[in-house]
């Protein structure tokens, strides 16, 4: 238990010493999402009515989603340069430790960049009169978040290897997500027009975010073990 | 302390290894030659635990009791690369490796290491990407890898390639520092002269066919 703590450390740790020394992978991202809420906020200039909630919701959550894309597709791009990821699979090192470990780090990366998402689109559209900066919101996102993190770097392993990785890898990411968005989206809503509490969304749309969560997380830990065991 | 018994490996349609077998005790050498795309890099491959054979056995053995998981004592060397990642320093990287295997070395042990490859200038060791290390620094810095890691089986897929004379030299003391602390070694490389003063079992690999 020590090991599989220290092994999963070791990798967040280091995970994070590969993105400040790269910083054009999180710099892309996050400056994404800012060109993109930019050009929202000028094509749709100051919105007003019953409909402002639905739009930021539906602006938010499409720039976060394409640029968390932009980030989980390329999160493995260290570990396969000169053998690394061959050479890890060697080493006596914990499959739960080594997804954890990725995981943990796509988590905090993923957070990085949902949450600036969020705040500026409430500062972009602060003459609205909403804003998306609420526990409520943000837990769905975040809960949102948790389960694409986990299917992203659980995708992301089994396609490594595979010669069509850049076709594999959409194909299957954005059908096993669809779901996700949707309930975070008719989540955020529910919250924003209709002042339904998270108590509330636990048995719909919040709950449908958790199970996914909780199932691809549970799959990721124990297929993960399996796809980097030898040929 | 490593056994292989009559192993076999292959595609479909074509195989590579055919009923290879050799033994590896401890303070020994085991010298893998063989023409290209005999299989040799196969056979490490294998050992190491990144390709399943398709039969036979490997057996390693540490003190008299046989190892379940061969990855926990060794460390392995690929032919065509270092295991670096090359935006971080040297103590970064060893270090790295060093805590995935649960030991905690000090900067003074993993500096010690270095200087045996001389990369412990400072302006060389921290905050100095290694991917603007040249072929040879990287070899070197791959090869203090693996004698940080204190396994006793080491499996070295041409560990000379781009050492200049000094670096081979070294080589050869750190070679017989581990296999003087009873390490042993698996080794493929081409060029022969380094590992003749060791005295190395040899294992030639055909292609196709194995003796």
């Amino acid at each position: 238990m020590k090991l599989l703590f220290s092994q999963t450390m070791t990798i967040v740790r280091h995970g994070f010493k590969i993105e400040w020394a790269n910083p054009e992978r999180w710099l892309s991202p996050i400056l994404f999402a800012i060109t993109m809420l930019i050009l929202f906020s000028f094509s749709v200039g100051t919105i007003e009515g019953p409909d402002t909630a639905k739009l930021l919701v539906a602006e938010t959550y499409l720039t976060a989603f394409f640029s968390l894309q932009i980030s989980f597709a390329r999160f493995l791009e260290p570990d396969q340069q000169d053998g690394v990821f061959s050479l890890l699979r060697t080493y006596p090192l914990s499959g739960s430790a080594w997804y954890l470990g990725k995981y943990i780090t796509v988590m905090i990366m993923g957070l990085l960049i949902l949450i600036p998402t969020i705040f500026l689109t409430s500062f972009l559209h602060a003459k609205s009169g909403v804003s998306l900066m609420s526990i409520p919101v943000i837990t769905v996102a975040v809960t949102a978040l948790s389960g694409m993190a986990a299917l992203g770097v659980l995708l992301s392993t089994m396609t490594m290897g595979s010669g069509s990785k850049q076709i594999l890898y959409p194909l299957l990411y954005f059908p096993l997500t669809a779901p996700v968005l949707i309930s975070a989206v008719e989540a955020s809503k529910s919250i924003l027009v209709d002042n339904v509490n998270l108590q509330s969304l636990m048995s719909s749309w919040l709950g449908l975010l958790l199970i996914f969560g909780v199932m691809s997380f549970t799959l990721g830990i124990l297929l993960f073990g399996e796809l980097v065991k030898a040929e | 302390m490593l056994k292989v018994s009559d192993l076999h490996f292959g595609y479909r349609f074509r195989p590579i290894l055919q009923g290879v077998s050799c033994e590896v005790s401890a303070g020994e050498i085991l010298h893998i030659v063989g023409t290209n795309g005999s299989g040799k890099t196969t056979l490490m491959s294998i050992l190491a635990g990144l390709t399943k054979e398709t039969a036979g056995s490997i057996t390693l053995t540490c003190d008299n009791q046989e190892i379940a998981d061969r990855r926990q004592k060794t460390e392995y060397l690929p032919a065509e690369a270092n295991g670096l990642y090359g935006k971080m320093d040297a103590m970064d990287n060893l270090r790295f490796w060093q805590k995935l295997r649960g030991l905690s070395p000090s900067n003074e042990d993993i500096i010690a290491a270095l200087a045996q490859w001389d990369l412990d200038h400072p302006l060389i060791r921290s905050n100095f990407p290694t991917e603007k290390y040249s072929t040879g620094m990287k070899r070197r810095l791959a090869l203090a890898r693996v004698q940080l890691s204190g396994t006793p089986l080491w499996l070295l897929d041409e560990p000379l390639y781009g050492l200049d004379a000094k670096g081979i030299v070294q080589f050869q003391s750190i070679l017989s520092q581990h296999l003087d602390a009873g390490g042993a070694v698996a080794v493929v490389s081409h060029d022969t002269v380094p590992l003749e003063t060791f005295r190395p079992k040899v294992l030639e690999i055909e292609k196709r066919t194995a003796s």
